[in-house]
């Protein structure tokens, strides 16, 4: 049946990618239809039960200043509340959480069915419906189709999903649901390219066989801080997690039956994430190691299953429990459900546009593991900005594009669609170039302004931010030009301070600037300073202590941004230009990079012919002149 | 004139010298309608064809006998239509030649203008290109050499070696920070250390290579220096006169610009204000040693002339004292050695002193030797290599982050804000030992550590 009602925006699946989607979309006024295969595995933790950590604590911040839900739904049902690298600087400080996963998914649910303007439907789409390369809508498993302006798809690793436990395979979506087996082909025809990745889980365990007593604790902080900028107060408890580690049994057990595992036995042949390898690959790729660490972590505060973080495994049962039970506190586990490992379709994100829009159907996005990437955070990232760009395309407004100097989403997104990947993509703050601005903790400062500006923020939540910018930038100034003098009642403070003493005329910021000190101390020294807020003062700290590299790094940035602003028009042709070599020119024909910035980030594409293209555009581009 | 990159250029390929055969080079859309024109020989012209005729003026008279050589677009160097004219009349037949293609419509090709053609046209890369522009401005053999087995890529286990290094560091900083739960065995504080010093030490090398290996393509400044009639003149003859000099006159309004250039052992030299050294000692002017001091600031080496035979003026300790006080080298020269030592050598203050005599030639090869060793201070020409001026800027200040970096390894400092150090000393070597991306610094920490869950 043509279904009489017709939508703004289509989003294809509820995983951590379309609940974003689909939230932004009905919060800028959309008409905004989800589709899922599983009502009740909206918002799903396929895999460990834990939201955030290195990098990934960003791209959550990101996704809540542009008006995401992630966070927030974090906050609400989190176990216990961690912020990682405490030891090492501000810029590299990144939140995790632990998640009880059952309230996480109910909760994203239950806000989903009430967020006005949005309908959500429990059917499998088999099929995109394009006229004229632009989209139409969808046709589903039961025969309806549904008509709209965009479609945003997030399958995850439904499309032709293929699960492997040691040598038995079936085709699942994920653990027990049931796959998309039409949706690819659907793709295909349109033109797409689509290939084959795979990625795994860990077993999860019975707490009520575990000696937890023989392990080590590990607690979140005593004093947890929340992911949203909006939440004001975190009342939640703090379960701890478990670690434990395989020895030289474990591995003996894993090596002597590889012919059990079907990345060794040649079943699986597409490509997994390296930096999340199974236990099987660890184990044989650095067989000079003699254990591996496993944290035991609590999926739901009420339920006993626990996740064996670090035992990503697709062995067989059998060997699957033989290992387990060689590990200290594991010796009589039982197995609640096996890990497996997962292969499934994903789009080469390559041939999309920065705003995730494809470059062959217009009014078609695509987020989160569909492009190649792992994780949720990944995932809410992508889907918030296709989310966003979906609605932008339906307003006729520019594209909602964020830099590799303003976001990690910038950056991700970036990677995506300028070299795509080979292997499940996940983020790394090392992927970030420009990690000392992107910090977590500045991330609603940075990004307030933007977010504001295309209507993801509220008046209120803007004006409150603006006003803890102006606020830092004061007591900056202030610290700046105040100054002490080396009199003996502050030669005496600063000794009792425990830092060396002055002999000059000496400004605040200059002695905050020492390891030592910190703005409560410079209190002590000179009670006329205010008492400030914790953020507040934690901002100011690093702005004054870290000013040397800052200002460094914003010279970096200034670099980058000249070839970024050397904008490549859209309908450039390259066959135009001589001296490139056809396979630098098919790449760049490919990928359609936007700047010369881009340009330079495709592999394969040489110092040499950058300078070719430049010289070119320089010459038949008016537009380029002057923006050079 | 305006200048565009479509129109016919032409210029002498083979160098203004006197030689047996000279080449002209004319290169552009139309060029071989052009060369109808000029030419005895008349189309079709036929592409790696050989045409043996004459070159005749406006009158129709011969101006040379000639044979061309046909390279058809894109086929061609220059990836455009070009004709290549061999006369063998000597400079001023080829420059007759070259006025007759002026007037009927090329004009005369900038330097390095088709290598640039050649560059635009896609049948050269940039960094082709730029080894090609050193192998053209090398202006001796030796220069040559060095420039070639450079484009060969000699000295790439040393920037492979810095590249491996970097990468490895910068791989072990990351794990640090995105892996902070795993309990890696990393490398201790004192190893990275010491990696880093071989990275500074090994760039330090590579800049000293270059500055040195700068001489032997830029060549360097020489200027004499002495009181009159110590032998200033006699000495510039000895030198310039040694070698086949090419002689380059530069026009100018005052003689003080007036500079001869030559080589020794390969490396090539000018000397400063030859005409004012020759002149001055010509006609014995009175104009005593300010004016053979005039062009010291710009010399990269002062030859500074003493007398042998004679004790040390009052002239010559005011030179002294004035060269004292200069960065450049400086070589006293003891002439008139053939004339016996009268002159109280401890007195000359400067490290590097020869004893020579301009009448006989005595002592001219220490000179030479002496000459070659501050060029190239000691370098084999395995070692040598030549950098352009940004490179050697980048070197330096990459050789300034290695320093930081030991600092701030050596403090223990947080490991973002080394990696805000590594950040700017891969930007810094770009260019020397070519990008690297994020994408490698992840191959190399998934290669080397064991990381995720």
């Amino acid at each position: 049946m043509r279904y009489p009602k017709s939508y703004d925006v289509i989003i294809v699946g509820g995983g951590h990618a379309g609940i974003e989607a689909s939230l932004i979309n009905a919060r800028l006024g959309m008409n905004t239809l989800l589709l899922t295969i599983a009502l009740d595995s909206i918002g799903q933790m396929s895999c460990n039960p834990a939201i955030g950590g290195l990098a990934k604590g960003h791209l959550v911040k990101e996704v809540d200043i542009l008006g995401g839900e992630m966070a927030r739904n974090i906050d609400e049902t989190g176990l216990q509340f961690k912020i990682l690298n405490r030891s090492k600087g501000p810029a590299v400080w990144s939140s995790r959480a632990q998640a009880d996963m059952t309230a996480y998914r109910l909760r994203m649910k239950y806000t989903l069915e009430h967020q006005k303007n949005l309908d959500i439907k429990q059917e499998m789409v088999d099929e995109i419906l394009v006229e004229n390369n632009e989209v139409r809508g969808v046709r589903t498993n039961l025969g309806n189709e549904y008509y709209s302006k965009a479609v945003v798809i997030t399958t995850g690793t439904f499309m032709k999903g293929k699960i492997f436990i040691g040598l038995n395979t079936y085709s699942a979506g994920r653990a027990w649901e049931p796959p998309s087996e039409k949706l690819s082909d659907s793709l295909r025809k349109l033109g797409l390219k689509v290939s084959r990745l795979k990625t795994g889980t860990t077993p999860r365990l019975d707490a009520r066989t575990i000696d937890f007593d023989a392990l080590i604790p590990q607690p979140g902080d005593d004093e947890p801080i929340p992911f949203s900028f909006r939440t004001k107060e975190l009342n939640r408890p703090n379960i701890p997690c478990y670690l434990t580690y395989t020895n030289e049994k474990t591995h003996e057990v894993i090596l002597k039956n590889l012919d059990q595992s079907p990345l060794y036995s040649g079943i699986v042949e597409s490509v997994g994430p390296r930096y999340c390898p199974s236990i099987e690959d660890k184990v044989v790729k650095f067989f000079e190691k003699k254990q591996h660490q496993i944290f035991l972590e609590p999926q739901d505060e009420k339920s006993t299953e626990i996740y064996a973080d670090g035992l990503h495994t697709s062995m067989s049962y059998e060997v699957q429990l033989n290992f387990l039970r060689t590990i200290k506190g594991l010796e009589k586990v039982e197995i609640m459900r096996p890990g497996y490992a997962i292969e499934y379709d994903f789009v080469d994100p390559t041939q999309l546009k920065q705003s995730l829009e494809t470059k062959k159907i217009r009014g078609l996005f695509l987020a989160g593991q569909i492009n190649g990437t792992s994780g949720y955070e990944e995932a809410a990232s992508q889907g918030i900005i296709a989310g966003i760009n979906a609605a932008f395309y339906l307003l006729g407004k520019e594209p909602f594009i964020l830099g590799r100097d303003e976001a990690y989403t910038g950056v991700l997104i970036d990677d995506l669609v300028t070299k795509g990947t080979k292997e499940p993509y996940r983020m790394f703050t090392s992927r970030a170039e420009y990690r000392l601005i992107l910090r977590e903790d500045n991330t609603h400062l940075r990004l307030a302004e933007k977010s504001f500006r295309a209507g993801l923020l509220s008046r209120d939540e803007y004006e409150m931010i603006m006003e803890q910018r102006r606020k830092i930038e004061e007591v900056i100034k202030r610290l700046k030009t105040t100054f002490i003098f080396p009199t003996e009642e502050t030669n005496k403070k600063l000794k009792m301070l425990g830092t060396e003493i002055i002999k000059t005329k000496t400004d605040l910021a200059k002695l905050l600037r020492r390891t030592e000190l910190n703005y409560d101390k410079l209190r002590e020294l000179h009670p006329e300073l205010e008492e400030l807020d914790k953020f507040i003062k934690q901002e100011v700290e690093i702005d004054i202590k870290y000013e040397g590299y800052l200002t460094m790094q914003k010279q970096q940035i200034e670099k980058f941004k000249k070839y970024e602003n050397l904008k490549i028009p859209e309908d450039f042709d390259y066959t135009k230009v001589g001296g490139l070599s056809n396979e630098v020119r098919g790449k760049l024909m490919e990928i359609k990079p936007t700047s010369i910035g881009q340009a330079m980030r495709i592999s394969g594409v040489t110092p040499a012919a950058i300078s070719i293209l430049m010289v070119y555009l320089k010459k038949h581009n008016d537009r380029f002149k002057n923006s050079a | 004139m305006q200048k565009h990159d479509d129109d016919i250029i032409a210029a002498i390929a083979s160098g203004q010298v006197e030689a047996a055969i000279g080449v002209i080079r004319v290169s552009g859309k139309g060029s071989l309608s052009l060369l109808e024109k000029v030419f005895s020989k008349k189309p079709p012209y036929e592409h790696r064809k050989i045409y043996y005729g004459f070159i005749k003026d406006k009158f129709g008279d011969v101006i040379d006998e000639v044979l061309v050589n046909i390279h058809k677009a894109p086929k061609s160097y220059t990836g455009e239509d070009l004709f290549e004219i061999n006369a063998h009349g000597g400079l001023v037949c080829m420059n007759k030649i070259l006025e007759r293609l002026f007037e009927v419509g090329a004009r005369l090709a900038e330097p390095g203008e088709f290598t640039k053609r050649a560059f635009l046209n896609g049948k050269l890369d940039l960094s082709q290109a730029e080894a090609v522009a050193k192998v053209i401005s090398a202006k001796t053999e030796r220069a040559l050499k060095v420039a070639e087995r450079q484009l060969q890529g000699q000295f790439r286990s040393t920037l492979d070696d810095i590249r491996d290094k970097i990468l490895f560091l910068m791989a072990e900083n990351e794990v640090r920070i995105d892996h902070p739960e795993e309990d890696l065995s990393s490398i201790t504080q004192a190893e990275r250390l010491k990696m880093v010093s071989e990275i500074k030490e090994n760039l330090k090398k590579i800049y000293r290579a270059a500055k040195y290996g700068n001489n032997l393509f830029n060549g360097m400044v020489l200027t004499i220096v002495g009181k009159p009639n110590v032998g200033k003149s006699s000495l510039l003859n000895l030198i310039v006169g040694q070698e086949s000099a090419i002689v380059t006159d530069i026009p100018g309004t005052t003689r003080d610009i007036v500079k001869e250039s030559f080589s020794i052992k390969g490396i090539p030299f000018s000397i400063l204000d030859t005409a004012g050294i020759r002149k001055t000692e010509d006609v014995v002017e009175k104009i005593g040693v300010e004016r053979s001091l005039r062009a010291i600031d710009r010399a990269d080496i002062v030859l500074a002339v003493f007398d042998s035979s004679s004790e040390l003026s009052d002239e010559d300790l005011q030179i002294i004292e004035k060269l004292k006080k200069i960065n450049s080298e400086v070589v006293a020269v003891i002439n008139k050695s053939d004339l016996g030592q009268k002159i109280e050598l401890s007195k000359i203050p400067f490290k590097h002193k020869v004893q020579i005599s301009c009448k006989t030639g005595m002592g001219l090869k220490q000179l030479e030797d002496k000459l070659e060793s501050i060029a190239l201070k000691g370098f084999s020409d395995r070692e040598l290599i030549s950098l352009n001026a940004s490179q050697m800027e980048s070197l330096k200040k990459a050789i300034e982050m290695c320093e930081q970096l030991e600092q701030d390894i050596d403090n223990d400092i947080d490991p973002a804000l080394i990696g805000v150090d590594f950040l700017s000393l891969t930007d810094y070597l770009d260019e020397v030992i070519g990008r690297i991306t994020n994408e490698d610094m992840l191959e190399v920490m998934f290669k080397n550590f064991c990381i995720g869950k």
